[in-house]
Parts: structure tokens; C-alpha cells; sequence
């Protein structure tokens, strides 16, 4: 049976409430090992590159570049 | 300005989280919003940071909070040991948020945190990144007698800017702090940091770096200042890979006896290779 893996944005630093997406690094119906970098944002700080926490094939894309996206919001879904 | 990039890796950071949750210890990594935590979490290393989350000064450039302090727990020293003998770790460095509330500045608490880690870590080489305690000497003598191999102390920034990004902290106070320790200890290594990037110049860079020199510092950490908000003092400039290699070799030709300089170097970014001297 498939199954879905959900990526989330991370909670990077303790003051943290959201970040920009700046880049997708994987593209629809691309596979994606744990430890890909998945996507970029960018932070007060620095630009993040966020790897994936599952495998899975690149299902959905939630959020654009330019988009702000709030800790815990779904990023991603991956159909292993 | 393009900001720098570095990675992120979720399963390291849930897996030092816990661990930390688990011995209830802070890391200055995530309080300061450190850009190296991807690496070095999945590295297994971290720096601690003991006397609290909560920092009684506030310095422009920092991301530690500033409020108030919270009591001090006797048994951290005995947790952080713990912690250190399971994460395996053979330098362990600690830190602390300033608590100026304190009558010796915790110093005293640094000290038996430094002798917990040594009994409970057997070969272990502990470093020390510490406050200015107020430029109190008793308290200072107190992180000295429990031998710590490394001091360090950042002077942060050049002279100049003191007033504006460490406006609760004296150059000078600073520079007398590390000849101090050099004095008392000369086989403790001593050790200082900056963040460039801040507006200062090449020229008292330098300034600084003859200083520090003169006060017996053995090591110096340069890196860019990242700006953790808006409301932190303005980011300047980002510097050069190229001006941080001259500012290295620059080091060198001054006197230190290790220099790492570049735009993710941290204090206790890599520290053990320092003690490689």
C-alpha cells in the first residue's frame, strides 16, 4: 500500500515563526531520498536548505517561491 | 546582500533536542539561532549553555533572550556531565547566558561544571566561554582553579562599535580579562572571538588583533555577523571569503598560535582542532 510522508517547515530557531520559500530543489513526480535537500528558505539569518525526512516520489507542492510559510505548515507530500 | 547558505537536517536536531530535553540543558545553538547547528548536531557535537536561557544583558547583536534570570540549578553540572559521557564527546564546551544578578557572575557554577565533566569523562578537554564577570577577579580566579584547557572570551567586536553593539560591556575590561588569565595560567590556552561584517575596519581589525596579542591570547575565531532580526543591530556588510583568508594569514603574522577565520566560524565551531596545536 502507498503511503504518504508530509513534510513540514521546521521550527529552525526558537523565535522562529516563518520563513520564505526561495527554491524548490525537486521537481513533481521526482524521487526523493532522506537527506535530499527538498527545498530552500530563508530566514532572518540565512537561506536553509531543508532536506527530506522520508523517502517518496514528489506528489504535491504546497507553497510557491516568494510564499511565507508558518512553522508546522505542510511543505510537501511524498507518496512512498 | 544574498545571504549565506547552510543545510538543515531534522533528524539530528530532533535527536540532540531530546537528548537535551532529556537532561534539561540548554545549547547555545538553538538559543542563539546558531547557522551551524545542521552540521554540528549531525556531527553529535554542541556547546552548552548553563545558568539558563535567560541573559540579564542585551546586546544588540545577540539572539539570546534578555530577561529575567532564573535560579540556579545545583544538580546542571552532574546533568551536563551526564549528558557529555553519553553524546560521547571528548571536547566539551561550555557556555553561559551573563547574570550579572549573581554575586560572583556564576562563576562558581562554571567551575563545577568544568570539575563534574573532568570526573565523569574520562581524557575529556573541556573549553570555557565565559563573561566578563564584571571584571571581578575572584571570580575570574575561580574558572582558573578549575582548569579549564581553553578560556575563551570574545572581545565580539572592534573598540569603536562597543557602544553600540555591547553597550553593557568595556573593551577594555574585556583585554585585561584574558592577560589576566594568562598571568595566573599560562598553560591555559586563551582564546577570543569576533564577528566581522559589523562596519568596522580592516585597519582596526587589525587593531584589535595586536591587542589581543599583547594581552597573551593564543586563539582567535573571526565570523560574519548575521543579523537574527530586524530589531538587531544592522548587518554592514558580508565579507569576503578572501578578506577572512587574509584576516587568517593576518593572525598568524600577529602572533596567535591558531586562527580560524571565515564566514561560518563560530567560537566553539570546530574547537577541538585548536587544541591540535
Amino acid at each position: 500500500m502507498k503511503r504518504k510522508n508530509i513534510i513540514v517547515m521546521p521550527k529552525l530557531s526558537p523565535s522562529m515563526k516563518d520563513a520564505v520559500l526561495v527554491a524548490w530543489n525537486k521537481e513533481i513526480n521526482e524521487e526523493v531520498r532522506k537527506g535530499d535537500v527538498l527545498f530552500e528558505v530563508e530566514t532572518d539569518k540565512v537561506v536553509c536548505e531543508i532536506e527530506a525526512t522520508a523517502d517518496g516520489v514528489l506528489e504535491q507542492k504546497f507553497f510557491d517561491e516568494g510564499d511565507h510559510i508558518r512553522v508546522g505548515e505542510t511543505v510537501a507530500e511524498l507518496i512512498d | 546582500m544574498a545571504k549565506i547558505k547552510v543545510r538543515y537536517n531534522q533528524d539530528s536536531i530532533d535527536q540532540i533536542a531530546e537528548l537535551m530535553q532529556q537532561y534539561q540543558l540548554n545549547t547555545v545553538c538553538r538559543e542563539a539561532n546558531c547557522p551551524n547547528i545542521g552540521e554540528c548536531y549531525r556531527r553529535r557535537t554542541a556547546t552548552f549553555m548553563i545558568l539558563g536561557n535567560q541573559c540579564s544583558r542585551n546586546c544588540r547583536f545577540c539572539n539570546v533572550t534578555n530577561g529575567i534570570p532564573q535560579l540556579v540549578d545545583e544538580n546542571e553540572p552532574e546533568r551536563l556531565a551526564d549528558a557529555a559521557k553519553q553524546m560521547g564527546l571528548k571536547h566539551v564546551v561550555i557556555t553561559s547566558v551573563t547574570r550579572d544578578d549573581l554575586e560572583d557572575g556564576g562563576a562558581g557554577h562554571f567551575a563545577e561544571t568544568i570539575r563534574a565533566v573532568r570526573k565523569r569523562v574520562e581524557g575529556v578537554t573541556v573549553e570555557v566561554l565565559i563573561p566578563d564577570f564584571k571584571g571581578d577577579r575572584d571570580a575570574l580566579g575561580k574558572v582558573i582553579a578549575a582548569e579549564p584547557e581553553i578560556i575563551n572570551h570574545n572581545l565580539e567586536t572592534v573598540k569603536s562599535l562597543y557602544d553600540r553593539v555591547r553597550p553593557e560591556a568595556d573593551y577594555e575590561r574585556s583585554l585585561s580579562l584574558l592577560r589576566y588569565v594568562k598571568d595566573k595560567a599560562p598553560e591555559i590556552l586563551t582564546k577570543t572571538g569576533i564577528m566581522v561584517g559589523l562596519g568596522e575596519t580592516e585597519e582596526e581589525v587589525y587593531g584589535l588583533m595586536d591587542d589581543a596579542v599583547r594581552a597573551g591570547c593564543d586563539i582567535l575565531t573571526v565570523g560574519q555577523y548575521l543579523q537574527p532580526s530586524p530589531e538587531h543591530y544592522e548587518l554592514k556588510e558580508y565579507i569576503s571569503d578572501e578578506q577572512f583568508r587574509i584576516y587568517e594569514e593576518k593572525g598568524y603574522e600577529k602572533g596567535f598560535r591558531y586562527v580560524a577565520s571565515g564566514a561560518l566560524v563560530r567560537s566553539s565551531y570546530h574547537a577541538e582542532e585548536a587544541l591540535k596545536l
